[in-house]
């Protein structure tokens, strides 16, 4: 995987030599991006502490062990880890609530796990279908069932794809 | 959100009183702590990618790659509106290369454009499907959640990951040119339309 590590040291590189050429202000252009991010944190950062504080709790009172002893079949059937079960159904209601369980898999596991690139992968793929279907159908007066279906279809049979990918590459 | 919260708050906080209600507490403090810990982590990940993908956009590379992509987006949306094509462009584009701010005002005009296109369902659809699979050429927070956890090869999901969201968005836009052909009426530029996109 040394093409993967070699590739963001490139793309900053080739992007900001070509904005150079373009006359683009590197400097000034970068700090003006770098300001959004803590507004953008400011925003997100309720909705992560809210889950987390949910997860733990979800983890202390047992509920999540009798989830995945409940779950596990079905996701062993697909080949998905039972562990990384919230996530995946977390995953199409919250955008920062899966980012925080994955957090929470990456440290409870060991970042190289298994388990944990499995969840990454899993985060990776696909998107918040029930938020973004709330988001782009809001202007249109019946919200159509079919397109959140196949979103839903599809993004879980990457997510097998996905796992299986992580077992072999 | 609101109904799964409190419903998973409620049975998780009344099974830990029953359990060990010494527990719900230091629990709660705990989410929050590592709450905390990894809003840091996030916005040292925000710093640098959203000022690296300023500089892209400032030096017209969203544009370019905007305008690469317009005769597949043609095809995929079965329409020649180029305002509508346009939008839908920059949409994937920016959600390619990881912009989510970038690609949520294109892509509510692209929806609003798409709607006066020729099969203006189906373009909505399949607008909707290939955004659903979150095609992303680097995973930046997967990444970096990855790293700090201590990650001795964080790059090797870069690969499944890309891999997976494509399978997401071909499964996606395969069962909505399927789907969305059975509905649409039976009109001759509708059969030829689908006709083309077949063949792409």
């Amino acid at each position: 995987m040394k093409w993967a590590a070699m590739l963001v040291p490139l793309l900053f590189l080739g992007v900001f030599l070509f904005a150079a050429l373009r006359r683009v202000k590197v400097y000034d252009s970068f700090a003006e991006g770098a300001a959004g991010a803590l507004p953008l944190l400011k925003n997100l950062f309720p909705y992560i502490a809210a889950v987390l504080v949910l997860a733990e709790l979800f983890e202390a009172s047992g509920l999540s062990a009798c989830l995945q002893t409940a779950l596990s079949p079905a996701f062993a059937a697909v080949g998905i880890p039972p562990e990384i079960a919230p996530l995946v159904l977390i995953k199409p209601f919250s955008g920062s609530g899966s980012t925080a369980l994955l957090a929470d898999l990456c440290a409870r596991y060991g970042a190289d796990s298994t388990i944990a690139r499995c969840a990454c992968v899993v985060y990776a793929t696909g998107d918040t279908v029930f938020y973004l279907s709330a988001v782009w159908y809001a202007g249109a007066p019946k919200r159509p069932a079919l397109p959140v279906v196949i979103a839903l279809v599809s993004n879980l049979f990457a997510f097998c794809v996905g796992c299986l990918l992580c077992r072999i590459l | 959100m609101n109904a799964i919260f409190l419903a998973l708050f409620a049975l998780s906080a009344g099974l830990l009183l029953v359990r060990d209600p010494a527990a719900f507490l230091p629990a709660l403090l705990e989410g929050a702590g590592k709450a905390v810990s990894l809003g840091l982590t996030l916005a040292a990940v925000y710093v640098v990618w959203l000022g690296f993908l300023r500089v892209a956009e400032d030096a017209g590379l969203v544009r370019g790659l905007a305008r690469g992509v317009r005769p597949l987006t043609s095809r995929l949306f079965a329409t020649r509106n180029a305002a509508a094509l346009d939008a839908a462009a920059v949409n994937l584009t920016a959600n390619f290369l990881g912009m989510g701010s970038a690609a949520t005002p294109a892509g509510l005009s692209a929806m609003k454009l798409l709607g006066s296109t020729e099969r203006p369902d189906y373009a909505r659809a399949m607008l909707f499907a290939v955004n659903c699979a979150g095609v992303q050429l680097l995973p930046t927070t997967a990444l970096a959640v990855r790293m700090e956890a201590g990650s001795a090869q964080p790059y090797d999901i870069v690969l499944p990951a890309l891999l997976a969201s494509l399978s997401a968005l071909l499964m996606g836009a395969c069962l909505t040119l399927l789907l969305y052909r059975v509905h649409a009426p039976r009109t001759a530029r509708g059969r030829k339309r689908t006709d083309k996109a077949d063949r792409a």
